[in-house]
C-alpha cells in the first residue's frame, strides 16, 4: 500500500460517515446518498495527488462533497423536468418514501420544509444546522463571507419557521 | 425533535460502506466504453430532439417569476446582526445570486452522466444552432 492509498484509507476512516449524513440531508434517500458518497470518495481518490496541503484536508473534501453534491442535486432537476415535475415535489416524494425515515410527523414537515430552500440556503441551513458547523469553516469550503453566511441562515431559518408554522431555533444563531 | 435520530441507515452500513470505499483505489482505472463513439445517426437525431425539449423546458422555467423574500426579514436582520455597514447582505446577495433554475450546461452534465459523448454534444450543438 503506498502513501496515497493509505491518506485515502485514513480519510474513509475519518470522514465517510459524516459525509454520508450530509449528504443523505441533500439526498433524502437512503440508496441515492449511498451512492453519491461512493462518487464523492472516487472524486476525492482521483484529486488526492492535486491536494497540495494549501487547505486544511477537511476544507478541501467538503470541497469536493458539496460541489458533487450540488452536480447532483442539478442532475436531478434536469430528470424531474424530463417527467414535467419539480425538484421540490420529488424531495416529497423521497422523503414520504423513504424507509429508513425514522421520524415524526414534525421532523418530516422540517426535511420538507428545507428540501424546499434555494440552493444555496439550503446549503447553509445543512451545514449549520444538521452538521454544526462553525461559519469560518463553512466560509473557506463556500468560498464567501462569515456574514453572508450568517445572513443566508437568517433566512433559511425564517424560511422554515414560516413553514412549520412554529419556532425551531430559539438559543440557534 | 433530535436532528439526527430522525434519519437511519440499515445495520452494519458504515463497516460495509468503508470495505467499499477503501476498495475505490484498486478499481479506480475505468476505461470510457468506446461504444458511445459508434453510436447511430438515429441515436443522435433521437438525442437532439431530447436536448431541444429539455432547452425549451428549462427557458419556461426560467421565465417564471419567482417569489420575492420579505425585504423587512433583511432590515431586522440587519438591526440583529450588528452589521452597520450592510457588508453581509451585499455578500449574501452576490454569493446567491447565481441560483436555481436550469441552465443548458446543467442538461449537458446530465446527458453526459447518461453517456452521452462529448463528440455527440458538439454535433448536437451544431445541429440545434447552440
Amino acid at each position: 500500500m503506498d502513501g496515497a492509498e493509505r491518506l485515502f484509507n485514513e480519510i474513509v476512516k475519518d470522514y465517510s460517515e459524516r459525509v454520508y449524513w450530509h449528504v443523505r440531508r441533500w439526498v433524502n434517500n437512503h440508496e441515492d446518498a449511498d451512492d453519491l458518497v461512493q462518487e464523492i470518495f472516487l472524486k476525492i481518490w482521483t484529486a488526492l495527488p492535486s491536494f497540495r496541503g494549501e487547505a486544511q484536508l477537511f476544507t478541501w473534501i467538503w470541497r469536493i462533497a458539496t460541489n458533487e453534491t450540488l452536480n447532483w442535486l442539478r442532475r436531478e432537476k434536469v430528470r424531474a423536468a424530463l417527467r414535467f415535475s419539480s425538484i421540490d415535489t420529488e424531495m416529497e416524494r423521497r422523503i414520504d418514501d423513504d424507509p429508513f425515515f425514522d421520524g415524526d410527523a414534525a421532523d418530516r414537515a422540517l426535511s420538507k420544509a428545507v428540501a424546499k430552500l434555494p440552493e444555496k440556503q439550503r446549503q447553509v441551513f445543512v451545514l449549520r444546522y444538521y452538521d454544526e458547523m462553525p461559519y469560518e469553516q463553512m466560509s473557506e469550503i463556500l468560498g464567501t463571507s462569515t456574514g453572508a453566511l450568517k445572513a443566508s441562515y437568517h433566512i433559511a431559518q425564517e424560511k422554515v419557521r414560516a413553514a412549520l408554522g412554529h419556532d425551531l431555533f430559539s438559543g440557534t444563531d | 425533535m433530535s436532528k439526527r435520530n430522525d434519519i437511519s441507515t440499515p445495520a452494519g452500513y458504515f463497516e460495509d460502506l468503508q470495505q467499499r470505499l477503501e476498495g475505490i483505489p484498486a478499481r479506480k482505472q475505468v476505461s470510457p466504453s468506446g461504444i458511445m463513439v459508434r453510436l447511430t445517426p438515429y441515436v443522435a437525431i433521437a438525442a437532439s430532439f431530447l436536448v431541444a425539449v429539455m432547452i425549451g423546458n428549462a427557458i419556461l422555467r426560467q421565465t417564471a417569476v419567482p417569489a420575492e423574500d420579505d425585504p423587512w426579514t433583511y432590515v431586522s436582520y440587519l438591526a440583529d446582526a450588528l452589521d452597520p455597514d450592510g457588508a453581509a447582505l451585499v455578500d449574501m446577495a452576490a454569493w446567491e445570486e447565481e441560483e436555481e433554475g436550469l441552465y443548458p450546461e446543467d442538461i449537458v452534465n446530465f446527458l453526459l452522466a447518461d453517456g452521452i459523448s462529448v463528440e455527440h454534444l458538439n454535433y448536437l450543438s451544431y445541429e440545434e444552432g447552440y
